[in-house]
């Protein structure tokens, strides 16, 4: 038995072991995840020794010092985080921390304002009627689904929220139906009021300084609609990752596991 | 049977014992690996915007691929690696491979651009494609490598110094490259376009787990990334391109050692209809149990 096949045997029984758990909880599985809980960290220290302390730090600081010194002050903070196991002198840790989270703070602040809030800020900003060669029927199509919207509206402030917001998503589905099949051009339009809408209402519903009833209530009914859309996609799409993980273990089971074995005994 | 006459079968359905759903899920995922089916795959705007910017590329351009996954994810991120590798080095591009996830990543990078080289027997490392390894540090090392890629990695994963290669004596930061391409588990996916693609402006498409795919279409809907390949359904849609366009990747796809992502979409379809069954006969057996109880 090569080594290769040994090490797909320990795998394969080690996957066996994590999936008696789908049967009821019992020591294996416990082995096999404590077991891939330390040696993922001893993986990692390893991998940050071996690929970033070693040719990062200690090879430039031992083959040219003087051009590499001031590699020495992060090497310094890095050591004095671990004075927090000294009781006596643990406070000094909390200035290596202090380095760390000014930095990421730093990076993450600009990071997070030009990266995410300013661009998508930006995608929701968008033209509802177009210059199309076919405005009028966009105008239409639009001041439809517009319409169907202040009726939910005012139907969702008489007390029928749930009405309220079934009005503008069926209209609108209908609106979207008719543009897609008659004036492609005119769905463009009507998606950027879907997400012009979806935003206000989905905003409106975390607005927690006015009462959620009448128009604010409807506002906030359709602000729910549209989370739950999204939380459905990130459902289904969270169902398929998951599959794809047992594909792939049960692929490994299959072929390289059950098939390299018959394939060693074979010759 | 006592059970179903006393309770009735919407109580039956709604005790029924999970493990037989586990039973019948792990039987949808086996037979189509032993038996596989073939379904079609259609290719959506995301994934095909992808496969044209690298098919824009010349032999003079460099695309980075950064592994930012592990083992625990390679079900899904390992055949997009693949796909998108062997797309590169078919068009003779220049790889310049790196990993910043920190259990596996370095292991996932070398493992697949060895497989893959390995078919362009032509190539040579150091000239057409290279692999930087492992780097931790994550933003850090990332913004850095818009300065200087050598002193986020002075040597590659075989500890040889980057002036020595002749590929990276002409890639110094991210201005030398055309494409950053991010096979991602989590939030590196994100730092790639939120941070270097909003600061250095280089394109950044995404290979991200289906989990983190709905995340990443708000990405692509801003125009801040130019392709999206989204989960196992995502890798399959570039490998149906790829073959599409090189039918001499052909063998490679055939083989039934190798897992890809096309046979995986078919134990995906088969999983997908058993789920929505239960899904179906467990609202029925609620909506059954409520009216009976109504009734009561």
């Amino acid at each position: 038995m090569s080594i290769e096949l040994i090490g797909t045997w320990i795998a394969a029984l080690l996957t066996l072991c994590l999936f008696s758990f789908l049967y009821k909880d019992n020591p294996f599985f416990r082995f096999a995840e404590a077991l891939f809980a330390g040696v993922s960290l001893g993986y990692y220290i390893g991998q940050t020794a071996n690929n970033t302390l070693k040719p990062n730090l200690v090879l430039p600081l031992v083959h040219d010092f003087r051009g590499n010194y001031d590699l020495v002050i992060p090497a310094l903070l890095g050591l004095n985080l671990y004075t927090r196991y000294i009781p006596r002198i643990a406070w000094m840790a909390r200035f290596s921390l202090a380095v760390y989270v000014g930095y990421y703070t730093g990076v993450n602040m600009v990071q997070k304002l030009q990266g995410e809030v300013l661009p998508q800020a930006g995608a929701t900003m968008m033209p509802l009627l177009g210059a199309f060669p076919i405005a009028g029927t966009t105008a239409l199509l639009v001041t439809l689904a517009a319409t169907a919207l202040v009726l939910g509206l005012i139907d969702s402030a008489r007390g029928h929220l749930t009405r309220g917001a079934v009005i503008f998503v069926s209209t609108w589905i209908v609106a979207r139906v008719v543009a897609q099949v008659a004036f492609p051009l005119a769905a463009d339009a009507l998606d950027n009021l879907l997400l012009f809408v979806g935003v206000i209402m989905v905003l409106i519903y975390f607005f927690f300084s006015l009462e959620h009833r009448g128009a604010v209530g409807g506002m906030s009914r359709l602000g729910i609609w549209f989370l739950m859309l999204g939380f459905g996609a990130a459902f289904g799409y969270t169902v398929m990752g998951r599959v794809s993980l047992l594909i792939g273990r049960m692929n490994f089971l299959i072929i390289d596991w059950i098939g390299g074995t018959v394939r060693a005994i074979g010759g | 049977m006592a059970k179903i006459k006393e309770g009735g079968l919407s109580t039956a359905l709604q005790q029924l014992d999970r493990r037989w759903i586990f039973l019948l899920v792990a039987v949808g995922a086996i037979l189509p690996i032993l038996f596989p089916i073939g379904l079609s795959v259609t290719v959506t705007p995301p994934v095909r915007d992808l496969f044209d910017r690298i098919e824009s590329l010349t032999p003079d351009d460099v695309v980075m691929v950064s592994f930012d996954y592990g083992p625990t994810t390679k079900p899904e991120n390992g055949p997009m690696a693949a796909a998108v590798l062997r797309h590169c080095l078919a068009r003779r591009v220049k790889v310049v491979v790196l990993a910043l996830f920190p259990i596996g990543g370095g292991a996932m990078a070398t493992e697949e651009l060895d497989r893959v080289a390995a078919e362009f027997p032509t190539l040579r490392y150091g000239t057409d494609f290279v692999n930087l390894g492992y780097k931790d540090g994550g933003q850090a090392s990332m913004k850095q490598m818009g300065e200087d890629i050598a002193r986020v990695f002075p040597s590659d994963s075989r500890g040889t110094p980057l002036s020595r290669l002749p590929l990276m004596q002409k890639v110094r930061n991210y201005r030398d490259i055309k494409l950053v391409v991010s096979l991602a588990t989590g939030i590196i996916g994100d730092w790639w376009i939120n941070l270097i693609n909003a600061q250095f402006g280089t394109p950044v498409a995404v290979g991200c787990t289906a989990v983190s795919a709905p995340k990443f279409y708000a990405y692509y809907d801003s125009h801040q990334m130019i392709g999206l390949l989204g989960g196992l359904k995502g890798a399959s849609e570039y490998e149906r391109l790829l073959l599409d366009a090189y039918p001499q990747v052909k063998p490679v796809y055939d083989n039934p050692m190798i897992f890809n992502a096309m046979r995986g979409m078919d134990v995906q379809t088969i999983i997908h209809a058993i789920i929505i069954g239960f899904i179906i006969i467990g609202n029925v057996a609620y909506f059954l149990g409520r009216s009976r109880a109504a009734r009561v």
